[in-house]
């Protein structure tokens, strides 16, 4: 009831809008609030597109640092002296600022790119677009959204310059090692990670904004006739990414403000019967693994949160693109539902020779596999939807999505194997984990966010991006990050975080892999690099857009004219009359979402 | 400057790509060649089918190459147990891995834009999603049975757990493992973590140590510290896990054992080793890679294997350096090496005596402790 009424309330609402429509057109736009301030969710999308681009440059940039270490452990490189000073004194990284430098890798790509940039990005342009709405729920916060995102990484990036150096104990934070603010048990967990806390406390409340933002806009602003049942896979994605975040974050806040308790005013949330440096020190009573479970229940929904999204943007990419509805459209979304559910039953599989209870980990395993259900459903799925389409295989776009459920295959199947408790054991925290998280969270939201960034590109800039850099950059990507990881899977049982393997024999015997792998490392960082140029350029200079709908899409965002004004469409809002997915039907190549039903037909839902 | 021209070589290199990418595209846009999508798509689909043998051929030559050098299997029993199910696990995924890997591909190659071409509006099919739901939901069902049988093997309840059994006691700290065994008694001394206890021994506190150990209790006098982790062959082991400062993790990746340990949390592993070092270089001799010369030693490489102990949770610094030797030999050899060790009292008595200004009785079996304690490995199996 509530929501029909709200539904009333917007159309009402639409009309006031097309009424005073010319005033609102030429309210005075000034530089400030048209490109810094905005409350326009295009430009908040682009805001988070190129603040999480550089984000990626710079979390990537230190993979490359940390990858020159791992494959070449005993050369010296001056440059590196060059920028990174003391730390690197010789040209050789210290093992302090190795451990940075991973964990900043591992934080920065996580949250500000894979979390702010992908679904802040597309969560912002599409949802609005997609449903038939002038703008998100609350435009205003929408705003505080990206600025609290952007002061975080403002936090982030100081930390980065302190002199004790930025936080060094793992993107994970698991105290003692983070509990304890004492530069000497650990170099960041001075100054370094009282930022790392702040930066990330300032995140939450980011996503936490986005998030309701996100929520209350689908379940509210639908435009008339879009029913749950006609959103496209996109909008369904997105809707479970914000209810993952809204649930999730604030365990992950709880967790670190704890942490910080115990650090500046000597509370033992995390800490008990710790002897440094030959004393007892007097916290007592806490326990390290209460940390681990507030992480992972964060955690483990995080990587959901990246990979849904990728999921919903390669589901809508790969079917306008094959020209052909998806296959199983209600299966989808019920295992996106599932996944969401389930989401919140295993994170514990993180944890399973934490010293936990052993018990508790036999639960988690059987949740943690039941998930490879739904995943394997939305596999079959995708790949049926190719079957006997005309795929439209020029656009990167869907090159990128054919990429992204290649790597959501190799890097499922090795969950199951980590999902099962008892062979956790030799794997856990090896580079058998390493290889698996890399290409299932990693390198698949990557695929979806490029995929997204080359369909939406004309969207949002109306320019085509160059394609002929976008087949280099994917099958650069692709044979490059199959390079980089797949080998991973041979050092089975080799410890990750290692900054060198000279000190065991065990894990002494891939020296040339090691170089292989950085050398493939530093050839995909290059190509990503192009990537940027490709957008950067092609944004100002690209091929234009000749038609409103260049790829015969059916949803709503194609309606829009290409000038960017507050409030999407000129006059009335197209009312929807059919599902996303009509396509090679009734004759026809595409059906559009506005299209009202021809006589006698019948609307799929 | 060679980082300036580094920059300099990068920076080029990504222009002219770039140049050459903008001057094709120019180039089919002026001769209408990007409308005609069907012809671009066509080529993209050849190339996707390439990359599929591309990346198969690349799947079996690193496994030629580096199946090899994996670590060789595991030498305990439950890591046999884990083995097994690896390998089911394996199966399954491997066929799932392959069919759908080369579907995907083929569909792109097969299904490839051609003009004109009619789709076939295929939206949903019951009967299909039944059966790729119900399939894998039994093979999980399969692994998860299987997989929980295995897991609560490996961690039996302590009344489970046979009385004949070797107990050591590990305790991690930056950057070090200390192995305690319990002496000839087969007891542990108490530890006590409080202020009274724990500490660095002086002159007037000769009884502090970082361990918080009571010398009071009797049970202690015996205990020592051992440089090597010694364990006796198809004798099972109960490892009793402890943290100093922060999270460490006992690996030991020939026995596919791992366990954190914490802080004020007390950790075991229990598990029974099934060959003694020279049994493993006896079986790794068979293999080529193992045959191999070490360069450093001039000899081959399975004269030199040794088991390893490691730390796999990040645990500051010098986390990568955190080794220390395992050593599974035969019962009779582990009790001669036994007597080998000075009970960590020795010191401690003689601090004691110090400080109350006992002097100490020289005796024959002092000084037998004194110089027979050695366990340089190399030594022990010559």
């Amino acid at each position: 009831m509530a929501i029909e009424e709200a539904r009333n309330l917007h159309v009402s609402d639409d009309h006031h809008h097309d009424a005073s429509h010319d005033d609102h057109h030429h309210e005075p736009e000034t530089f400030l609030t048209k490109y810094i301030f905005s409350q326009d969710h295009k430009m908040i999308a682009k805001q988070f597109l190129f603040t999480g681009m550089f984000w990626a440059i710079v979390g990537a940039f230190f993979s490359v640092l940390f990858r020159m270490q791992l494959g070449w452990p005993d050369t010296s490189f001056p440059f590196l002296e060059v920028i990174l000073g003391k730390w690197a004194e010789g040209g050789k990284i210290s093992s302090d600022f190795y451990y940075a430098l991973v964990t900043m890798h591992g934080t920065i790509l996580v949250f500000f790119v894979l979390t702010a940039g992908l679904s802040g990005t597309f969560s912002n342009l599409l949802i609005p677009y997609q449903l038939g709405a002038r703008d998100m729920a609350s435009g205003f916060i929408n705003m505080l959204s990206y600025w609290f995102f952007f002061f975080s990484g403002v936090v982030m990036f100081i930390s980065l310059f302190v002199q004790t150096g930025p936080a060094s104990g793992g993107w994970t934070a698991y105290p003692p090692i983070n509990g304890v603010r004492d530069i000497a048990v650990n170099q960041g967990s001075g100054l370094g990670l009282d930022l790392w806390i702040l930066s990330m406390s300032l995140f939450i409340i980011s996503v936490l904004l986005g998030g309701l933002n996100y929520v209350a806009t689908i379940l509210n602003l639908r435009t008339k006739g879009m029913t749950m049942w006609r959103m496209p896979l996109t909008i369904w994605a997105f809707l479970f990414t914000a209810v993952l975040g809204i649930l999730s974050f604030p365990a992950l806040l709880a967790a670190v403000v704890l942490m910080q308790f115990d650090r500046l005013f000597d509370t033992s949330f995390y800490l008990s019967d710790l002897v440094i440096g030959g004393k007892l020190i007097p916290h007592h009573g806490g326990s390290p693994i209460l940390f681990q479970h507030l992480f992972w229940f964060l955690g483990h929904p995080e990587v959901y949160i990246i990979i849904l999204p990728a999921m919903g943007l390669v589901s809508e990419i790969m079917s306008v693109h094959a020209r052909k509805a998806i296959f199983g459209y209600r299966a989808m979304v019920i295992s996106i539902m599932a996944i969401t559910v389930l989401a919140f039953l295993v994170w514990a599989h993180h944890m399973f020779i934490s010293g936990m209870n052993p018990f508790a980990g036999s639960i988690f395993v059987l949740f943690t596999l039941i998930i490879a259900v739904p995943s394997a459903v939305k596999v079959f799925n995708w790949i049926t939807t190719l079957w006997r389409g005309n795929l439209r295989l020029e656009n990167p776009a869907m090159l990128f999505s054919i990429g992204f459920v290649s790597m959501f295959i190799s890097g499922g199947l090795t969950g199951i194997f980590l999902g099962n408790s008892a062979i956790d054991i030799p794997l856990h925290d090896t580079y058998f984990v390493v290889a698996h998280f890399h290409i299932v969270m990693g390198v698949a939201a990557f695929f979806g966010m490029f995929a997204g960034v080359y369909h939406w590109f004309p969207k949002m800039f109306g320019r085509h991006l160059n394609t002929t850099l976008g087949y280099i950059h994917f099958y650069g990507t692709l044979i490059g990050a199959y390079a980089i990881f797949f080998p991973m899977h041979f050092m089975t049982g080799i410890p990750r975080r290692y900054a060198r393997f000279d000190n065991f024999e065990f894990a002494n015997n891939f020296a040339d892999l090691n170089k292989f792998i950085s050398i493939a490392a530093i050839v995909v960082f290059i190509l990503q690099l192009m990537f940027v140029v490709n957008v950067i350029y092609s944004a100002f200079k690209g091929r234009k857009m000749k038609s409103l709908n260049p790829y015969g899409a059916t949803t709503l965002e194609w309606t829009t004219p290409v000038e960017h004004f507050h409030g999407n469409w000129h006059g009335e809002i197209p009312e929807v009359h059919r599902w996303p997915y009509d396509m090679g039907v009734n004759g026809r190549e595409f059906i559009p979402q506005d299209e009202p039903l021809a006589e006698g037909e019948v609307s799929h839902s | 400057m060679a980082t300036l021209l580094g920059i300099i070589i990068l920076i080029c290199i990504i222009l002219v790509v770039f140049y050459v990418a903008r001057t094709v595209e120019l180039t089919k846009e002026i001769q209408g060649d990007l409308d005609d999508t069907s012809k671009r798509s066509n080529i993209q689909g050849i190339l996707l089918l390439g990359f599929l043998i591309v990346f198969f051929i690349g799947i079996a030559w690193s496994s030629k190459l580096f199946l090899p050098r994996m670590i060789p299997t595991p030498a305990s029993t439950h890591g046999l147990e884990i083995q097994k199910l690896f390998n089911i696990t394996l199966f399954f995924t491997g066929i799932v891995f392959i069919i759908t890997q080369v579907v995907l591909f083929w569909f792109a190659f097969r299904y490839r834009e051609k003009k004109g071409a009619k789709v076939f509006p295929f939206t949903h099919s019951n009967m299909l999603e039944i059966i790729w739901t119900v399939i894998p939901a039994a093979v999980m069902m399969i692994l998860v049975a299987k997989g929980m049988i295995t897991w609560l093997n490996i961690f039996p309840s302590t009344k489970d757990m046979p009385k004949d059994k070797l107990v050591i006691e590990v305790t991690a700290q930056q950057f070090k493992w200390n192995l305690r065994y319990p002496g000839v008694d087969g007891n542990f001394g108490n530890r006590k973590i409080d202020q009274e206890h724990v500490g660095i021994a002086s002159k007037d506190q000769w009884w502090k140590n970082e361990f918080g150990i009571d010398w009071d209790d009797s049970a202690s006098h015996d205990d020592f510290f051992a440089d090597t982790l010694y364990l006796v062959k198809n004798k099972p082991v109960l490892c009793k896990l402890g943290a100093l400062d922060v999270l460490h993790s006992f690996y030991l990746p020939h026995f596919f054992v791992k366990m954190d340990c914490v802080p004020g949390v007390p950790t075991t592993f229990y598990f029974t080793p099934t060959q003694t070092t020279l049994e493993k270089r006896e079986e790794l001799s068979k293999l080529p890679e193992w045959q191999k010369i070490n360069l450093t030693t001039g000899a081959p490489r399975y004269t030199t294997f040794m088991y390893e102990l490691a730390c796999a949770e990040l645990c500051g610094r010098s986390h990568f350096g955190m080794q220390k030797y395992v050593m599974v030999v035969e019962q009779a050899e582990y009790d001669k090496w036994v007597l080998c060790h000075t009970p960590a009292y020795a010191s401690v008595k003689k601090a004691k005596d110090d400080a109350m200004g006992i002097k100490p009785v020289e005796t024959a079996v002092n000084d037998s402790m004194k110089v027979t304690r050695t366990d340089s490995l190399i030594t022990t199996i010559k």
